[in-house]
């Protein structure tokens, strides 16, 4: 059975493109051009993935209430922001409000076809039971490549999409200095560097929630980032 | 802009010279008009006084002699009748002011040298042998006596022998008068020895002399000759009188020579005596309460009566200076007044002196045209000054007349003191209060101007202080709530600069507020160009042919998109700073690790780091901020530096300031040099300095916005430092300096 992807976008093109697309991958698309329309059809039945846009025709917050709305009938749906606005203020919004990842809109295709994929494969490894194959450990932290999962010291950290393939790239090869646009990369997003910046930032801050002393990630002045595993603390401290 | 700067310089300049504040002293100096006519104002009263005053004196001298018109009586008794008066004949007794000593000395006559006749041989009565005699006499009236004084000068002295009889065989002196009916009474004096005098009336039908005690006087010897000093009860004593002295000069031998005033012994040849006349006197003494001096003279200017001195005679305009109460002189305004006031007051005035000599008068004989006219028949007033020039004197005459003829004349005299001292007053008072007023005013005015130009300053410096070198908004203006003009002023220039920094803000978030809304359209050709390059792709497998223009199209978009973040970075980074959390961080370090970062990204560039080796502790670059963005403005600058760098060497210096709170960085690369116009706004938003040759050169074909530098200001802002670009010389090329305060 295929899946079912909903989008909400005010803007007729670029729904049609994003539904096209999404088509020709085998997925079942509705599309939705405002929030009443998209309300009463989610009220009627729940779709397995929605892309929502922030701003829908008048509303100017109408997908951050669609989110909420969604996010009170299902815990599990997930939910992508896809949308114009690029700053700092909404992007913690939506992820705050419940939002699975924020995407700005000049993501490429491919890369938004990569995350949906993704998230479908992060839904379905969490049905299934866990495999030891997929899991590395590494010091206190636990990555299952599979449900797309980190555990920091045994403590699951609620990670999006993005930020989850971050922390990946980073913990691969502890030590290793990423720079941003390998990251960008292996994150499959493109954005400037300020917006890595604020990634991880909050990345950090998550980490911090469960262990205040959490500091591995280390910012390399001028290069990028880089994990710091125990071993590497006690190289440097030596 | 530059050419403003200097204009405002300018007027700066001006402004100081002649500001507000010297305009309005200078408008106000035209107060100083009000004291002059202050002044002219008390002059043309003082004149007004005076002529009050001289109709006064005219007014009191015509009431004096109304009172004495008519009244023969007064006048006969005092031969002012005569025709004419004969010097040394008739006498004339001045007015004594106090008893004299009858001791035969002269010192206790007032005056005694102006007021005696010298008799010589000129009023000889007969000499059998040469004049070995001459005298000096004067005549004085006190109390209800004639006091008459003799200095004899003498060869030989001869008293009356012991045992002598005769009364004439010595030096004597006869003196003759008549009394109030007319009879003569004739006495001779005539001492055996000096001492009290000797004298003897001489009756017509007996030859024996009898004593005359109600005479009496002292008989003096000096080495000149003897004085004689006498008196006359006056009830006995009429008009008429005759005094002579007789020389012997042997023991009991004949008297030799004579000299006198007439012959005593021929009742017709007498002499008259003229003595301040009681009842005139009593009349005059009503008007002494007129504050004037008062003389009575006849017709040949002698004085009959006299009341008041011209000392104290100062006019009814004279009220006594009321003496201040006790705590009145306590008071602080009094002792300023006395010790500040009042000594500059008189600097201008001049206070009229109470200590004038008058020798105009002496006290027989009245001289003077206005005297002279009313003698005349002629009413006269005039002014004189004193003979010491110190005072101003009013005299007004007013002749009497009796039988149709003028038989004397009243002279009235004041002097100005009195309306001088109201004057005086009455300028003391005005200076005080002009004073006060124009302290006061030019105080007002000073405050007023002082308040105003502060006012107005304060609105320039508020202006100067919102628009800085760049002509940047960077602060607000506080709109003044006053009422007036000034706070008109700086409402319209608060809402200028408030509209001016809108518009501002408006075009520095155009290139965010354009970035967003290009991105939808973008985002609809992007996703468009996408699924046609996924059509073609499932074509192409089939058909195998590739179309090259969707890929440039979509490489024409992506560096649209480039472009897009480029335009929104600025915001973006605005609203991240905003919420960005300060850490402590080693600048030392992050400039380190960025170098070595930059090293590997353009491996062709050679980085020279040179830190200050004298810095001595590894903390000196500590730093309170954010790390990430002070790399973002690394990267800003260094790239910057890269690009215009010719010689591929880039020098970077981190020091310490000469005031030990910043740490200073300099960038420098060799290469072209700033613009000179463009040094100052570099950091602007969407400022570029590349050229067209620049930019087919530029290999890398990223779009410049301008906007880099702009961001590197915004993180020094963030800082609380500093950017700023110079040229620097051998070799050519471009330092930018930045400034950051360090954690101290």
């Amino acid at each position: 059975m295929s899946k079912r992807i909903a989008i909400v976008e005010d803007e007729a093109a670029i729904r049609e493109n994003y539904a096209d697309v999404l088509r020709s991958q085998g997925y079942q698309v509705q599309t939705y051009a405002d929030r009443s329309s998209a309300t009463q059809a989610f009220n009627l039945r729940l779709p397995n993935l929605v892309i929502l846009d922030i701003g829908l025709n008048d509303e100017y917050d109408g997908g951050f209430v669609l989110c909420q709305q969604l996010r009170a009938k299902s815990a599990t749906l997930p939910i992508i922001f896809l949308t114009a606005r690029d700053n700092d203020f909404d992007t913690v919004s939506g992820l705050r409000i419940g939002a699975d990842d924020y995407l700005t809109k000049d993501i490429s295709l491919p890369h938004l076809t990569a995350r949906i994929s993704a998230l479908f494969r992060r839904q379905e490894a969490l049905k299934k039971p866990i495999n030891d194959d997929h899991i590395t450990r590494s010091g206190a932290l636990t990555v299952d490549s599979q449900r797309m999962s980190i555990m920091w010291q045994n403590r699951s950290i609620d990670l999006t999409i993005t930020e989850f393939w971050l922390v990946h790239a980073l913990a691969k090869n502890p030590g290793h200095v990423k720079n941003r646009t390998q990251l960008m990369t292996d994150s499959k997003i493109y954005v400037d560097d300020s917006t890595i910046t604020s990634h991880i930032k909050r990345i950090r801050k998550k980490f911090m929630q469960h262990d205040s002393s959490f500091d591995c990630i280390e910012t390399v002045y001028g290069m990028g980032y880089r994990w710091l595993s125990a071993n590497n603390i006690a190289d440097d401290e030596g | 802009m530059k050419v403003n700067i200097a204009n405002m310089a300018n007027s700066k300049r001006l402004n100081l010279r002649f500001g507000l504040r010297s305009k309005l002293l200078l408008l106000s100096s035209f107060l100083f008009v009000i004291p002059w006519f202050g002044y002219q104002y008390v002059w043309e009263m003082e004149k007004y006084l005076r002529f009050g005053q001289e109709q006064t004196l005219v007014g009191t001298a015509r009431a004096l002699a109304t009172a004495l018109h008519e009244r023969e009586k007064l006048f006969n008794n005092q031969a002012s009748f005569l025709p004419n008066v004969e010097q040394g004949k008739d006498l004339y007794g001045y007015k004594l002011t106090e008893a004299v000593n009858l001791d035969g000395l002269a010192n206790d006559w007032p005056d005694f040298n102006q007021r005696t006749h010298f008799y010589n041989q000129q009023q000889q009565l007969f000499a059998n042998e040469p004049l070995s005699l001459n005298f000096k006499a004067s005549v004085g009236k006190y109390n209800n006596y004639l006091y008459l004084f003799f200095q004899v000068v003498d060869n030989r002295v001869i008293f009356r022998g012991e045992n002598t009889r005769s009364i004439s065989n010595n030096d004597h002196l006869a003196l003759s008068f008549s009394d109030a009916n007319n009879k003569l009474n004739r006495f001779i004096i005539s001492n055996k020895k000096a001492g009290w005098i000797s004298a003897f009336a001489l009756a017509d039908d007996s030859a024996i002399p009898a004593p005359a005690p109600q005479i009496q006087g002292h008989w003096l010897p000096t080495p000149q000759g003897y004085n004689v000093e006498l008196r006359v009860p006056l009830d006995n004593l009429g008009d008429n009188i005759a005094f002579a002295f007789y020389d012997v000069d042997k023991n009991n031998g004949e008297a030799v020579s004579a000299i006198g005033s007439a012959d005593p012994s021929n009742e017709e040849s007498l002499g008259t005596i003229v003595v301040p006349s009681p009842e005139i006197e009593r009349i005059v003494k009503g008007m002494r309460y007129t504050n004037s001096s008062i003389w009575v003279v006849d017709q040949h200017h002698r004085v009959l009566a006299s009341a008041g001195s011209l000392k104290s005679a100062s006019g009814v305009w004279h009220a006594k200076e009321q003496q201040p109460k006790e705590e009145e002189k306590n008071s602080l305004w009094y002792q300023f007044k006395q010790q500040f006031l009042l000594p500059l007051y008189y600097k201008i005035l001049t206070k009229p002196s109470t200590d004038f000599i008058d020798q105009l008068y002496d006290a027989q004989h009245l001289q003077g045209s206005h005297i002279v006219n009313a003698l005349g028949g002629k009413a006269t007033s005039q002014w004189r000054l004193t003979t010491d020039k110190k005072a101003l004197v009013l005299s007004a005459a007013y002749p009497i007349f009796i039988n149709n003829q003028v038989k004397g004349a009243v002279i009235v005299e004041e002097t100005t003191n009195g309306i001088r001292s109201l004057r005086n007053r009455a300028l003391e008072k005005l200076f005080t209060v002009i004073l006060a007023i124009m302290s006061l005013g030019a105080l007002t005015f000073i405050l007023f101007a002082s308040r105003i130009s502060s006012r107005i300053r304060q609105l320039s410096n508020q202006a100067e202080l919102a628009i800085d070198k760049q002509g940047r908004i960077i602060g607000q203006m506080q709109a003044s709530n006053s009422n007036d003009e000034i706070g008109d002023l700086s409402r319209s220039f608060t809402t200028a600069v408030n509209r001016l920094s809108e518009y501002n803000h408006y075009l520095e978030n155009m290139s965010a507020r354009l970035s967003h809304e290009l991105r939808t359209p973008i985002a609809v050709v992007k996703t468009s160009l996408d699924n046609l390059s996924l059509l073609e792709n499932q074509q192409a497998q089939t058909d195998k042919s590739n179309n090259p223009y969707i890929e440039r199209a979509q490489t024409g978009i992506k560096t649209l998109n480039l472009i897009l973040t480029n335009m929104s970075e600025a915001t973006r980074l605005e609203q991240m700073l905003s919420s960005t959390e300060k850490i402590d961080f080693d600048l030392q370090q992050v400039v380190k690790g960025c170098i070595s970062g930059y090293q590997q990204i353009y491996p062709a560039m050679q980085f020279n780091l040179n830190i200050d080796v004298n810095t001595p502790k590894p903390s000196t670059f500590l730093m309170h901020g954010s790390p990430e963005h002070i790399v973002q403005l690394l990267d800003k600058v260094v790239s910057n530096s890269v690009e215009f760098s010719q010689d591929n060497i880039i020098t970077i210096e981190l020091k310490k300031s000469s005031n030990k709170h910043d740490a200073e960085l300099l960038i420098s690369n060799n290469g072209i040099l700033l613009p000179e116009q463009l040094s100052e706004s570099l950091f602007d938003s969407m400022v570029s300095l590349r050229d067209e040759n620049q930019k087919t050169q530029d290999k890398q074909a990223v779009p410049h916005l301008g906007l880099g530098l702009y961001i590197s200001r915004l993180i020094c802002q963030f800082h609380q430092g500093s950017i700023s670009a110079y040229n620097h010389q051998n070799p050519a090329g471009v330092t930018v300096h930045i400034s950051l305060p360090t954690k101290v």
